[in-house]
């Protein structure tokens, strides 16, 4: 099978790989790449823990072909924190406790940021059916929609103008 | 809302500080399972059986090994010959011949998704493929999967070397029934008979799975000198090593396995199902192996809770006072002999006093995979029935379901189902919490009812190892060998800072491997916080007065003369008097006053008490739909102490939300040809956050007096109680009893339009 | 001193649940219960917790004498 040559923007920076036709974009993130905070919990769409942002739009990676990356940007776990400062959904996860076992905890934290990146202010039916596409097995959501709710809170009170 | 607060004296315990491996998890940095790479590392894919139940004729592997970039092919005559072996895993046992065969099938496959043989390749395709073309002579034989249908005596039978244990006399005859429980005392049938009312039932489900996130997923190098490593995500790598070892007949101190981040396990993951095989692969090839299952492998071939069928008979007097209790429950074992029917019959009615009881468990092979540990395992679903009846028994006397219950709960002192005598336990100040809860006198909404149901669980302690070091500048390390799967590790670093009286931000928290630290049991049992956290405060503890005696000696003083506080060693006689000593300043001068400052703590904890916890749930039923909708939920429970808050209610809401999906939609469903037709996320629907409510927790603490800080286990409880919580709710917001779960649309819609 | 032996460990091994035998530690009894069932002794330590006096304990070395009664039971897994 001859390889197919991508060329990509991920978390900003620009990366080219080589895939089979076949495989999966989070195949690629994880083993060609080297970004393994993107997880595969199902491999079927249903678990979300493998959900990163392509072109603004919130994908199951598991589902998505790496080849469909050429020219486009990806967004994955590993550049939702600016450096070495934590974005507020990922402080709020940990002020919640909102991981315990923490492995699908990449997938929620990109979806939330997606949903307030869209929806400042969320009520907490609409962070629970956007985050409807990702299983959690440990918190029982509770934990998680809370503080979505307080990084949301965060997040407009920053941009509130001084 | 983490801002640390002073309680009961504690400085740290009971704060909520951010876990020591919390930042590593919400940006992705922490390893996994499958995110470990070794240099040279192989991909294997594991051929599974397609039929339920058969014999193996013959395996022809040559055209698997003949593809190009395959450098291993193994089956299950690649394990060594084995004795019978009965081994300790976790808080159960296995006979070390069947962990084997579960990973690979020597004569006989018996589920779908047994083991057949396995493939390391250069890459995931070529091993899969490789898989493909190994041939696999299969004689099909009739399977059983239903519990009364194994028992039959015409049933298939699973193992010809399996008798009944717990009957007398001793049977001549191999049968599916691989054990029996009875325990029981007093007259049941003449206190039946005079009871004011007795209600009956059989209630019934199937297998539901642990769920856990992430897949099984291991990295094995067997080297030519016989010395291995394994790299694994599990709820316990000394047990890994242990079975690994025993399976593979070589020394434990040849497999060193490093623990990975664990992504959820419930209990699924205390046992091997890839390690050999990929040691094996490994040995065979002379490179590191990764073998990995996917979800579907996962639904098919890891260990499901058992289903049930539950044969239940109580009465009570007119006063509410439960005068007998019958219960009869078949469990599945699955392919392998299990032991849940003890724990079934000994929580089954443990929580009440009821002068007569009958209590049956029976254990049932049959051709699923073999049943492991979740939560709880063995509680939640006689839990059900129990609960359920006494329900019904509190609607027939016109009694508040709460006030029935606390009538009759069990107190500090009274015998358990054992006979040995209940230590301090919370259960009426749970029963009390519930009833002075806002929710229970909350007004209800058209088509909603409220169930309550209250549970426990024994909880564990057992072995642990762990030790605390001091850096050079006094910055403390506290090392375990057990798997952090909730936020243990804040738990353990709470717990030492609070022996040493330094900040929480000054100990730090690792799991070390097999090869760095002593032998600690698995993660399981609620048993981490009580029995490691005793260690490590033993170890904190060593350490402590290592430093008084240290700073005694650098004063020249009497170490009675020192005392600790604060974090620093205090002279209180002698011509020091008055001084003190900083930890940092002690240890910068520890190798000059005896050597570095350590200590290591081995136990085996006793003391542990079981957990009691009482669930609030309120329903709404659409009777167009027969859906039923979770509006109000409220999860009450002892929890002895808090260590870290936010953790332990993680764990009640974690385990509630569990429960809802076990009462509401999870249930493994084999069609007539044996084969699991929903071996996915989509057909086996666990709850997803627009599915449940916010989980309202309330911590009651009867402190624990055999640990340091009060600690009860925590993890296991909450999940026993909600199957009937929920199904109560339903039963009283439609007026119906349903006695199979799950209680879907299909079945409350059948069960509400009985006319069809 | 009374030995009370839970299920199944009665029927599997026994055919009673109760015995009566003077021992000096747990080590002692579970030789002494392996004399008797053959095979017990392995199963013991996988399998078997004991209460003494009503109390669990972990620790087979503890001196009996003056006890009263020793519990046989289950050890019960957890998940």
């Amino acid at each position: 099978m001859n390889k197919l040559h991508i060329s990509t923007i991920i978390n900003g920076d620009a990366q080219e790989f080589l895939c089979d036709p076949t495989a999966t974009l989070l195949d690629v993130l994880r083993d060609g790449i080297g970004l393994t905070g993107t997880k595969e919990g199902c491999a079927s769409g249903d678990c979300g823990a493998c959900t990163v942002v392509l072109d603004g739009q919130m994908v199951c990676s598991c589902l998505v072909l790496a080849a469909e990356a050429q020219g486009r940007t990806v967004a994955t776990i590993e550049g939702v924190a600016e450096g070495a400062m934590l974005h507020p959904v990922q402080r709020q996860f940990l002020e919640h406790g909102a991981l315990q076992c923490g492995f699908c905890t990449p997938g929620f934290i990109v979806a939330a940021k997606a949903l307030l990146d869209r929806n400042p202010n969320p009520t907490e039916t609409e962070i629970r059916y956007w985050l409807a596409g990702n299983l959690c097995r440990c918190t029982g959501y509770d934990k998680i929609v809370r503080a979505v709710m307080d990084a949301a809170a965060e997040l407009r009170q920053e941009r509130m103008p001084a | 809302m983490n801002a640390p607060q002073k309680q009961d004296g504690f400085q740290v315990v009971g704060t909520r500080p951010v876990r020591p491996d919390g930042v590593d998890k919400v940006t992705g940095k922490a390893l996994y399972g499958t995110d470990f790479k070794a240099p040279g590392m192989l991909q294997g894919a594991v051929l599974r059986s397609p039929h339920p139940h058969a014999r193996i004729r013959a395996i022809d592997t040559r055209k698997a090994e003949a593809l190009p970039g395959v450098k291993a092919v193994v089956t299950g005559r690649d394990f060594p010959s084995l004795q019978s072996l009965i081994m300790a895993v976790g808080e159960s046992a296995s006979d070390i011949v069947h962990v084997a065969r579960n990973c690979l099938a020597l004569d006989k496959v018996l589920y779908e998704g047994h083991a057949v043989a396995a493939v390391a390749a250069t890459s995931p395709e070529i091993a899969r493929e490789a898989a493909a073309l190994i041939e696999v002579d299969y004689e099909v034989l009739p399977h059983v999967l239903g519990l009364e249908e194994a028992l039959a005596d015409d049933a298939p039978l699973l193992h010809d070397d399996v008798f009944t244990k717990g009957v007398s006399p001793r049977p001549d005859k191999p049968s599916n029934a691989s054990m029996r429980v009875e325990m029981g005392k007093g007259d049941v049938d003449a206190a039946l008979a005079g009871a004011a009312v007795v209600v009956s039932g059989r209630y019934t489900m199937e297998p539901v799975h642990q769920g856990y996130i992430e897949p099984h997923a291991c990295v094995a190098s067997w080297n030519a000198d016989g010395q291995a490593q394994i790299w694994c995500s599990s709820q316990g790598h000394f047990a890994i090593r242990s079975l690994t070892a025993s399976t593979l007949g070589i020394p434990q101190a040849d497999i060193r396995v490093t623990p990975l981040e664990i992504g959820g396990g419930f209990g699924g993951k205390t046992t091997v199902y890839l390690e050999p095989v990929a040691m094996l692969l490994s040995r065979k090839a002379g490179r590191p192996v990764r073998l990995a299952m996917s979800r579907e492998d996962v639904f098919r071939a890891s260990g499901p809770a058992p289903g049930a069928v539950i044969d239940v008979r109580i009465g009570a007097d007119a006063d509410g006072m439960l005068v007998a209790a019958e219960v009869d429950f078949k469990y599945h074992s699955g392919a392998y002999p299990a032991i849940t029917a003890h724990s079934g019959v000994s929580s089954a009615v443990g929580h009440y006093r009821i002068a007569n009881t009958r209590l049956i468990g029976w254990e049932v092979l049959c051709n699923r995979p073999a049943t492991k540990a979740y939560r709880a395992p063995g509680a939640p679903q006689v839990n059900f029935a129990v609960e359920s009846a006494i329900d019904e028994i509190a609607g027939k006397l016109g009694m508040d379901p709460l006030e029935l219950r606390l009538k009759n709960a069990v107190a500090p002192g009274d015998p358990q189902t054992s006979g040995v005598p209940f230590g301090m336990i919370g259960w009426i100040e749970c029963l009390e919490a519930a009833r002075a809860h806002p929710h229970w006198s909350a007004p209800l909404g058209p088509n909603q009812g409220r169930g309550v149901a209250g549970g426990y669980w024994g909880n564990y302690g057992g072995p642990s190892t762990a030790s605390v070091s001091l850096g050079e500048d006094g910055s403390v390390l506290v090392t375990t060998g057990s798997p952090d799967i909730g936020g243990s590790r804040a738990a353990m670093a709470i717990m030492a800072a609070e022996v040493l009286e330094v900040p929480y931000e000054k100990v730090r928290c690792t799991i070390a491997d097999t090869a760095s630290i002593g032998f600690s049991m698995v993660t399981g049992g609620s048993r981490v916080t009580f029995a490691t956290g005793k260690a490590v405060v033993d170890a904190a503890n060593m350490v402590k007065d290592t430093l008084r005696e240290r700073a005694a000696r650098m004063w020249g003083v009497a170490a009675a003369d020192v005392e600790w506080r604060d974090g620093a060693a205090h002279c209180t006689g002698g011509d020091k008097a008055g001084e003190s000593m900083a930890i940092g300043t002690i240890a910068a001068r520890a190798i000059f006053a005896g050597g570095p400052v350590s200590a290591e703590a081995a136990i085996n904890a006793a003391g542990w008490l079981p957990g009691f916890g009482v669930h609030i749930c309120d329903t709404e039923v659409d009777a167009e739909t027969g859906q039923v909708r979770v509006v109000r939920y409220t999860a009450i429970q002892d929890v002895g102490r808090a260590i870290h808050p936010d953790y332990v209610e993680g764990q009640m809401q974690g385990g509630a939300v569990q429960g809802i999906g076990w009462a509401l939609n999870e249930t493994y469903i084999y069609n007539a040809q044996g084969k699991l037709d929903n071996p996915g996320f989509l057909d086996y629907r666990m709850p997803v956050a627009s599915d449940v409510p916010m989980i309202d927790t309330v911590m009651v603490e009867v402190p624990n007096p055999d640990h340091p800080f009060g600690v009860k286990g925590v993890g296991e409880v909450p999940i026993v109680p909600p199957l009937a919580a929920v199904a109560n709710a339903v039963a009283r917001a439609t007026g119906v009893r349903m006695h199979d779960l799950p209680l879907s649309p299909d079945r409350v819609y059948a069960a509400l339009h009985p006319e069809g | 001193m009374r030995i009370v032996i839970m299920p199944p460990f009665d029927r599997e091994f026994f055919g009673t649940d109760r015995l009566d035998l003077a021992a000096t530690n747990l080590f002692d009894l579970v030789g002494q219960l392996d004399a008797l069932a053959p095979g017990f002794a392995t199963i013991a330590q996988v399998r078997a917790t004991f209460a003494i006096d009503g109390v669990v304990t972990h620790d087979w070395a503890s001196p009996l004498a003056n006890v009263t009664e020793v519990i046989l039971l289950p050890r019960v897994g957890g998940g």
